[in-house]
């Protein structure tokens, strides 16, 4: 495909320069720093990626502010920050709540957040998950109209910068079904405890809501295929993340494999991590094919977007996971030290294993493409 | 990317989709499978009898006439040679375009030799032997073998006895060859035999290529456990073979192996039997023929098959384009080959678990019993074309630049 092979050059660069800038910027002695304390996000850092790189609004349409580039440049962005372990309003704001937004028809949502995210002064958060921790459970939050607006009682929990975000985009059910809400962050009524997390590159809270104002967008129960589209395009920002974070692990693995003496010889001249390292390399390379199909199926918005998007999270997720545990064991104790960078992508990936819908979730989509007569799709 | 003067790829397709279609059959559009329809074979070896071999083998020649005589059997060979002149990229994109209709199955013993020992012979010929070898060999008129393996020489082909001593102007060669595909119909076998018994392997060993009807040569088929007889063993008894037999020069015998097992890892990702869904589309029709369909692990394990299989395909095109840009083939056929076998693996554990005992004893039931032969024919996948470990050795060696093995 022409189109493909004359933007890759493109988003190669892309990528040289979001790497460049990160291993400049945000270099892991910063981050371990920073995620110690309450706010793990540098906001230099934020400015510079806003700013000067533009990043914020990379693929936010040119008629809302952003660059218009597509999920084939978002999924570089995504997979270096990743791959830097980056801690950033960027996930919940950009992609996910920035997402949500794009893909509802409210014009008027769309023309007041969407420019705001896009130049970096507006970071949002995305409120789906309750208590079960599931993309797609019955929704428990309640949202009653209220004059011209609505008002939500109930929680939420999980929520990625929950505690952090400007704003809130929020799903609740209405009479009439599932509904998605634009909450102000610091509005009266609304509780917002961070919550301890195992990954603390990425924050998370827990929020409880008492009468809060909430404005609708779009219709009553037009949230369904708005939440099904953002699951999708979620799934493959998170399959890009752990992509990054995959590479990152299976580099230091090698580099370490060559350097570190046993027995005479590099442990790397021994078949067990040999051959280790040749599987994790396969399960790394088909991530990679499978982040790039997902993505320009995003980009080309195809019909196979719910499929390649369940293909590469399981995928990416499990590699990810799979990854990072062996990157701790090829270096041997070390690798178990608070002190070594391994411990920080073993648990993101965990985190990340589980928040996005474990691979067994996003393995199923495929199976329904395989073996669910349409007959059966209705079940 | 065209050099000046030649066609685009697409220009070259729609040249060349006018002649499949006038000359095969086009495959029915979506899944190939339907059940309980025509053969319910799913095996990887041929198990037929020496007849049906003979009869699949000579249509596989004819077929391979049949492209070579219409300008599509060695698209990117030079034209002095038989060939279109076009670049590797027209090739891969015929075979492609080839795939969509129904022609002869594909016979290793023919592709080994159209392919790899026609390529070998273009790289490492005389002017002489290129003229003798190459239009007979690329059109199927005849048929070439390859000799590397013995039984004390797999993985290890450095450990090669068969010796080949000089008499005169003439070599003799006494030992034994095994595992050979294809020899008992091959015209010429391409030998590579010890010449020096003190040196290192990169001088130890010289090629040949040898009349499979010289006095002295004896070929017994091998039985395999699936039953059939894709193999041979090649007995070499004084052999008498002149100097202009030779390839290569003497003691490049190492460098000609390793430039074909080149080309072999280079045509990997393409090769392989089961590059489609097939076995993915067999399993969905068994599971839903057998009630299985909604049950989670069932949709797990296929759904995992399904992606493995789209994912190795989607590595294959990316490795073919950077070919394509102006690379060289790398290792990357070693990703693809053991990506590969493993999914024939799980995918022979999955249709155990869904047939359950139907698998293992002939009930007559359509799709059941064929694929025992199936799984019977796995490990020798797993063993053939670099093994497993092989593949991981290169792989990591090749790839991540980690330590070489110790000698």
């Amino acid at each position: 495909m022409s189109r493909t092979s004359t933007e890759r050059p493109v988003r190669d660069e892309l990528r040289d320069t979001v790497r460049e800038f990160l291993a400049r910027r945000a270099p892991m002695g910063e981050i371990r720093r920073r995620i110690a304390t309450e706010q793990p996000y540098d906001p230099d850092v934020w400015a510079l990626m806003s700013d000067q790189l533009g990043l914020t609004g990379l693929a936010i349409p040119d008629e809302y502010g952003g660059a218009g580039a597509s999920w084939q440049e978002l999924a570089v962005v995504v997979e270096e920050l990743g791959r830097a372990l980056l801690p950033s309003p960027y996930l919940a704001g950009v992609v996910l709540a920035g997402t949500a937004i794009s893909c509802s028809d409210d014009e008027v949502c769309k023309k007041e957040l969407l420019p705001r995210i896009a130049a970096g002064q507006l970071t949002a958060a995305l409120a789906v998950l309750e208590d079960d921790g599931r993309w797609n459970a019955p929704i428990g939050l309640r949202a009653v109209p209220n004059g011209d607006g609505y008002l939500l009682d109930g929680h939420k929990s999980f929520v990625l910068d929950g505690h952090l975000a400007d704003v809130l985009i929020v799903a609740a059910r209405t009479a009439r079904g599932a509904s998605l809400f634009v909450v102000d962050g610091a509005g009266p009524g609304l509780i917002r405890t961070p919550l301890t997390t195992l990954d603390r590159t990425r924050p998370q809270a827990r929020l409880e809501f008492a009468g809060v104002p909430a404005r609708i967008i779009s219709t009553e129960g037009g949230a369904g295929p708005v939440l099904a589209r953002t699951f999708d395009l979620a799934s493959i920002a998170a399959a890009a993340d752990a992509l990054g974070g995959a590479q990152r692990c299976l580099e230091m693995s090698i580099g370490y494999a060559n350097e570190r003496i046993a027995f005479g010889r590099p442990i790397g001249a021994f078949q067990a991590i040999k051959h280790k390292l040749a599987d994790l390399l396969l399960e790394v390379e088909f991530a990679r094919a499978a982040v790039e199909r997902a993505a320009l199926a995003a980009a080309q918005d195809t019909d196979e977007v719910p499929l390649l998007a369940g293909l590469a999270a399981a995928h990416c997720s499990q590699t990810y996971a799979l990854v990072a545990t062996e990157n701790i064991h090829i270096h041997g104790g070390v690798g178990f030290t608070w002190e070594h960078d391994a411990q920080l992508y073993f648990k993101r990936a965990k985190s990340s294993q589980v928040l996005f819908g474990d691979a067994a979730v996003h393995r199923e989509r495929v199976a329904a493409h395989l073996l669910d007569e349409p007959a059966d799709a209705a079940g | 990317m065209s050099e000046s003067g030649s066609p685009s790829v697409a220009a070259f397709l729609e040249r060349a989709v006018e002649w499949l279609a006038a000359n095969a059959e086009r495959r029915p559009r979506g899944s190939q499978v339907r059940w309980g329809e025509g053969a319910d074979r799913v095996a990887l070896f041929r198990d037929t009898t020496a007849e049906d071999e003979r009869a699949q083998v000579q249509a596989a020649r004819s077929w391979q006439r049949t492209k070579f005589d219409a300008g599509y059997g060695a698209i990117s060979w030079p034209v002095e040679y038989g060939g279109a002149g076009l670049t590797s990229g027209h090739e891969v994109a015929f075979r492609h375009l080839e795939s969509e209709f129904v022609t002869p199955l594909i016979v290793e013993a023919v592709s080994i030799s159209v392919s790899l020992e026609a390529s070998t012979i273009l790289a490492l010929g005389t002017e002489e032997q290129k003229d003798r070898w190459l239009r007979p060999l690329r059109r199927g008129d005849e048929l070439c073998c390859q000799l590397f393996s013995e039984p004390g020489a797999g993985s290890d082909l450095g450990s090669i006895s068969l010796r080949a001593s000089r008499a005169g102007d003439d070599w003799v060669l006494d030992g034994q060859k095994v595992w050979t595909s294809g020899a008992q119909f091959a015209d010429v076998g391409y030998v590579v035999a010890r010449t020096d018994a003190a040196a290192p392997r990169g001088r130890a060993f010289t090629a040949f290529l040898v009349p499979m009807d010289a006095p002295g040569i004896d070929v017994r088929p091998l039985r395999q456990m699936t039953g059939g007889t894709s193999f041979n063993e090649v007995f070499f008894d004084g052999v008498r073979v002149p100097d202009s037999a030779r390839l290569g020069e003497i003691g490049g015998g190492w460098a000609a192996m390793m430039t074909t097992l080149a080309f072999e890892r280079a045509g990997a990702a393409e090769g392989l039997g089961f590059s489609g869904t097939e076995l993915v589309d067999r399993l969905v029709l068994t599971a839903r023929k057998l009630g299985r369909s909604r049950d989670p692990m069932v949709r797990q394990r296929i759904a995992e098959l399904y992606s493995r299989n789209r994912m190795r395909n989607w590595l294959a095109d990316r490795a073919q384009a950077r070919v394509d840009a102006g690379g060289l083939p790398g290792p990357e056929g070693s990703l693809s080959k053991l990506a590969y076998t493993r999914e024939l693996q799980d995918a022979g554990d999955r249709a155990g678990s869904l047939l359950g005992p139907a698998m293992v004893a002939d009930t007559g039931a359509w799709g059941t019993f064929a694929w025992s032969a199936f799984v019977c024919g796995v490990p020798g996948l797993r063993l053939g074309g670099g093994t497993d470990e092989i593949q991981k050795n290169t792989i990591a060696e090749r790839i991540l630049g980690l330590p070489k093995e110790s000698r």
